[in-house]
């Protein structure tokens, strides 16, 4: 057993730190060990197949097709002319407004580094003219961009929610939402400080929008995640179904009312989306043999007990698995981070009786740090490509919000309730 | 997430053309053309349901079996396509910063593992489709013969093989000095 484990773990990271697909350097340790330890070769094709074919999982390339129609659609755009005018030309606007159109994207596409895109190339020009410093712009929208997976809808919960089955995709939707506001709150803070002191954003340079009008134009945006939470709330809808209800709904307001999609935008829309899922659920379907292996063995038990026992003190070892989870962060997206590590953390987090559903939301919190963390965060990277700036150049400010973040975080695992009030008010 | 970065990267393909490892010959066109429309079919199946649902209050929801199936075929065609783009999620941390000559070694390696793996997902995947067909196994949701869906996994994991071969190919061509 101990060589499995070893073959297990070892193989894997090897693999994976010499630049391995992630999904091949799962299957291939997985499929080593079922091999040297006799498990059962035809558990190989069987879990690559049971690995996948999970309805709920339906819900993933659904959302990530309908967050695609949106930004194509010109829903961005359209919700930043909207709070603009909402907020108005003051110090910090610009700045503020960025936050809250990533938050309220992220309501409707279930992934940070498409909603970074998306308001870095609508905003960062106009930022740059009110004197926003391009680095800062960067930092900024990167961060913003990151609460999407807390927001809900939220690939990361749906993904969380299939390998955590006691905790539902309801239940982690409505525990998302409070963190995710925390963390938007967080942003706004160090904005309003950092543009009174120096100044940015006070002379206004484009004429003033109407509030009316704009709103006018944003309203079919802003419907969007209405649609999908109120669904999903009165219970007509499962995850899967609210998805394609608002792709529906996307493709409506993209070709009819805002005419702003052709029918082949469609079908690339279509393409892209099919291949984002494909590479995020080709991972999933291998990690079903790694998993396999790894519990017929006893390997991920044998692991979490190891760790319960360098340390007994519940708080040192949440500190710990922020941590870890808080460099994983910078190196992997979500999804994948879920499937490396969840089968060991959740033996842990049983051992110590933590709540499941606050468990995945402070998961979930620390990924979204990591993915605006320099030098591999992969929100950083694609809004520093669009502003035409290093990633250096961003440190200066981007430490202020990954310390605010980390803030916003130490409250929700210092007050679970934060997290777990409005699922249970609902009666999740 | 990391793909999606290196998705737009190649929308603006260097100075070295189409000649490239990441180039296929064979278009990768037709794969998307396939995935793309097992996303449509997915969509159209559950927003029928919906309205069927809403409207008559009958549910089909024994759709939900063919609706997972094409999730599977979709993941299929869509990581085959990824294969050949070399779009996968990856840690290239550690590796971009080797010496080419090395890296370009070790991706060879990776490959050929990937390769194996296929291959193992292919060939058992027969046996698996030919446990099927003969114990007559029929699927639990509309209790058709359960071989119409296992028959995909050997196929769709051979083609995957074919685009991980295709890279190797190419990668044992492009010669680092």
């Amino acid at each position: 057993m101990l060589i499995g484990s070893l073959i297990l773990f070892l193989g894997f990271t090897v693999l994976l730190l010499l630049g391995a697909p992630l999904g091949v350097a799962l299957g291939a340790a997985g499929t080593a060990v079922i091999l040297t330890e006799g498990l059962g070769i035809m558990s190989v094709p069987t879990n690559v197949y049971a690995g996948l074919a999970k309805y709920p999982l339906l819900a993933l390339p659904v959302f990530i097709l309908a967050g695609m129609i949106f930004e194509r659609a010109g829903v961005a755009l359209r919700i930043v002319n909207f709070t603009s005018a909402l907020v108005g030309n003051r110090r910090g606007g610009q700045g503020i407004v960025a936050v809250l159109v990533c938050m309220l994207l992220g309501g409707m596409s279930g992934s940070g580094p498409a909603d970074a895109a998306a308001v870095a190339m609508v905003m960062i020009p106009g930022m740059a003219k009110q004197g926003y410093p391009r680095a800062f712009s960067a930092s900024l929208i990167a961060a913003a961009g990151s609460t999407a997976i807390l927001i809900p809808p939220s690939i990361a919960f749906i993904v969380y929610s299939i390998l955590v089955p006691t905790a539902s995709v309801p239940a982690l939707f409505a525990a998302g939402f409070i963190p995710g506001m925390l963390a938007g709150l967080a942003l706004i803070i160090p904005v309003l400080y950092l543009s009174l002191r120096e100044g940015w954003g006070a002379q206004s340079v484009e004429e003033k929008i109407p509030v009316w009008q704009s709103f006018k134009e944003a309203s079919w945006g802003l419907l969007a995640p209405v649609i999908i939470l109120g669904g999903l709330r009165s219970g007509v809808f499962t995850p899967t179904e609210a998805a394609v209800v608002a792709v529906f709904y996307g493709l409506f307001v993209g070709l009819v009312v805002y005419r702003s999609l052709s029918w082949r935008d469609v079908y690339n829309v279509l393409v892209v989306s099919a291949e984002i899922s494909a590479v995020v659920m080709i991972i999933i379907s291998l990690a079903g043999v790694f998993a396999h292996a790894g519990s017929t063995l006893g390997a991920f038990d044998a692991f979490a007990h190891t760790l319960i026992g360098i340390t007994s003190a519940e708080w040192l070892m949440l500190a710990m698995i922020m941590i870890m989870l808080l460099i994983a962060g910078m190196l992997l997206d979500a999804v994948s981070i879920f499937l490396v590590f969840l089968p060991i953390l959740i033996p842990i987090a049983n051992a110590f009786h933590w709540d499941l559903v606050w468990f995945g939301v402070l998961m979930t919190m620390n990924m979204a740090i990591g993915q605006f963390t320099p030098p591999m965060a992969v929100n950083l990277m694609v809004t520093s490509r669009i502003a035409g700036i290093s990633i250096e150049s961003t440190v200066q400010w981007v430490m202020w919000f990954v310390v605010s973040m980390l803030l916003a975080l130490t409250l929700v695992a210092a007050m679970p309730q934060l997290a777990l009030w409005l699922p249970q008010t609902l009666g999740y | 997430m990391a793909h999606r970065s290196r998705l737009s990267m190649n929308e603006h393909p260097d100075q070295a053309g189409h000649s490239g490892p990441d180039h296929p010959r064979i278009p990768v066109g037709i794969e998307e053309f396939f995935a793309a429309l097992a996303m449509a079919l997915i969509c159209l199946i559950t927003f029928a349901n919906v309205l069927v649902r809403y409207f008559t209050d009958e549910s089909f929801a024994f759709t939900e079996e063919f609706s997972v199936f094409l999730m599977v075929v979709l993941t299929f065609f869509g990581a085959s396509a990824a294969f050949a783009k070399n779009v996968h999620i990856r840690v290239s941390f550690f590796v971009d910063k080797l010496k080419p000559a090395l890296a370009h070694k070790i991706e060879i390696g990776v490959m050929m593992i990937a390769l194996v793996l296929f291959a193992i997902i292919a060939g058992y995947g027969v046996r698996l489709l030919l446990d099927d067909w003969n114990y007559e196994t029929t699927s639990p949701g509309i209790g058709i013969p359960q071989w119409i869906y296992t028959l995909w996994l050997p196929l769709l994991a051979a083609l995957i093989d074919l685009r991980i071969a295709g890279r190797l190919v190419r990668l044992l061509r492009h010669k680092i000095s």
